[in-house]
């Protein structure tokens, strides 16, 4: 294969195979915080808190697949 | 019967149902037979001049057009300033309180009054480049000129959070923040010895030196272990740094990149939502930026509680 091709179809395979971890960890999170506030709704503040910031850690991983994808289509 | 009385008669839906099909029509027409290329996205900032052998690129003019509107904001909040604040120094009030209780409640009241200042301005400079980056001109107003076969545009201003120096400088910031409170806070050996931590080794090799083998070499081994484990948080701490520029960088370039692509693709309407959700973005990425470094400080300022 040329490696025109071979960038772009590595460019796709980043972004999509990038996303799937971070994609189950936010919705892993979601659940655990969804949970917990069902349990205890008075505790929302921490909660929410705590969630976003661990969904900012996850979702750090899917920008670090999407950087190597945009490096990959518009500087390679 | 005229077109009054039709109009007059159908629903308020079918009349919005009409209306948005004939712009969506309108559009398409526009899209299909009236086309432009596709804009060519450039990741590296384009330079647009020297000034005596440093390059001014349009990122770096856009963060001062950021600290002069922010300037130029705070000035008129608190030209004339009252105990019972109206108008901008109320607004800018409700920023500065909100922002301090959010502090305050991670890092407790006397901790979080010496971590504001510099959070504080963490947060309002990356939402402040994140939302004026929005302002219609940006990436739109520029010198147009022929490149490779299709129109390019250099673009005078470019929301600052798109160049990799401008996340990086605050994660540089937010380390040398983090680890001076850490310092500050806990003793330099004290600090020190969570990365460094010889006490286990040196302790085992005075054991086998006074001849108690087996608890020497005991000691030695998990000196070992100590002293990886301590190279380990000293990357992990290194780490942060290139998590905090890759994450603003990255969030800030894609939603770039979006937004260009989608007024090309189908103008004016396809591109609304994705407006309102890079708004939120650029709030939500400023946040983080703050909250991380916050909860990093304060994991470093009560880090030797157990030890």
């Amino acid at each position: 294969m040329e490696a025109e091709s071979m960038k772009l179809l590595a460019a796709a395979i980043a972004i999509g195979a990038g996303a799937l971890g971070p994609g189950l960890g936010i919705g892993m999170l979601g659940y655990g915080a969804m949970q917990a506030l069902g349990r205890n709704p008075e505790a929302r503040g921490p909660i929410m808190t705590n969630m976003i910031l661990a969904i900012a850690f996850c979702e750090a991983i899917a920008i670090y697949a999407l950087i190597v994808s945009i490096m990959l289509i518009f500087i390679a | 019967m005229s077109i009054k009385r039709l109009w007059s008669r159908i629903g308020r839906w079918p009349r919005i149902g009409i209306i948005a099909l004939a712009c969506f029509g309108l559009i398409a027409v526009g899209r299909l037979y009236f086309g432009t290329a596709q804009p060519h996205v450039n990741l590296p900032p384009e330079q647009l001049w020297h000034a005596g052998g440093f390059p001014i690129t349009n990122t770096m003019l856009a963060s001062w057009f950021t600290i002069v509107v922010l300037g130029v904001l705070c000035y008129f909040a608190t030209r004339r300033m009252e105990l019972v604040p109206r108008g901008l120094q109320n607004v800018m009030e409700a920023l500065v309180e909100g922002l301090a209780n959010f502090v305050d409640s991670v890092a407790g009241k006397e901790n979080g009054r010496k971590f504001f200042p510099v959070l504080a301005t963490i947060f309002i400079f990356v939402l402040a480049n994140a939302w004026l980056s929005m302002l219609p001109g940006f990436m739109s107003i520029g010198l147009v000129h022929e490149a490779e076969g299709h129109t390019a545009i250099v673009p005078f201003f470019r929301g600052a959070n798109t160049d990799v120096n401008v996340p990086l400088a605050l994660a540089l910031v937010s380390f040398v923040f983090v680890e001076y409170w850490g310092f500050k806070a806990n003793g330099f050996r004290s600090y020190a010895s969570k990365f460094v931590n010889v006490s286990r080794s040196v302790g085992g090799v005075k054991k086998l030196l006074r001849g108690r083998f087996k608890q020497g070499v005991g000691g030695m081994l998990g000196g070992i272990i100590d002293i990886f484990v301590g190279f380990v948080e000293f990357i992990s701490e290194l780490i942060r740094v290139v998590s905090f520029t890759f994450r603003l960088f990255g969030n800030m370039t894609a939603g770039e990149i979006l937004i260009f692509s989608l007024i090309f693709l189908l103008p004016w309407m396809a591109v609304i939502p994705f407006y309102g959700l890079e708004l939120f973005l650029g709030f939500i990425q400023a946040l983080i930026f703050c909250g991380l470094s916050l909860v990093f400080v304060v994991m470093a300022v009560s880090s030797h509680s157990e030890h």
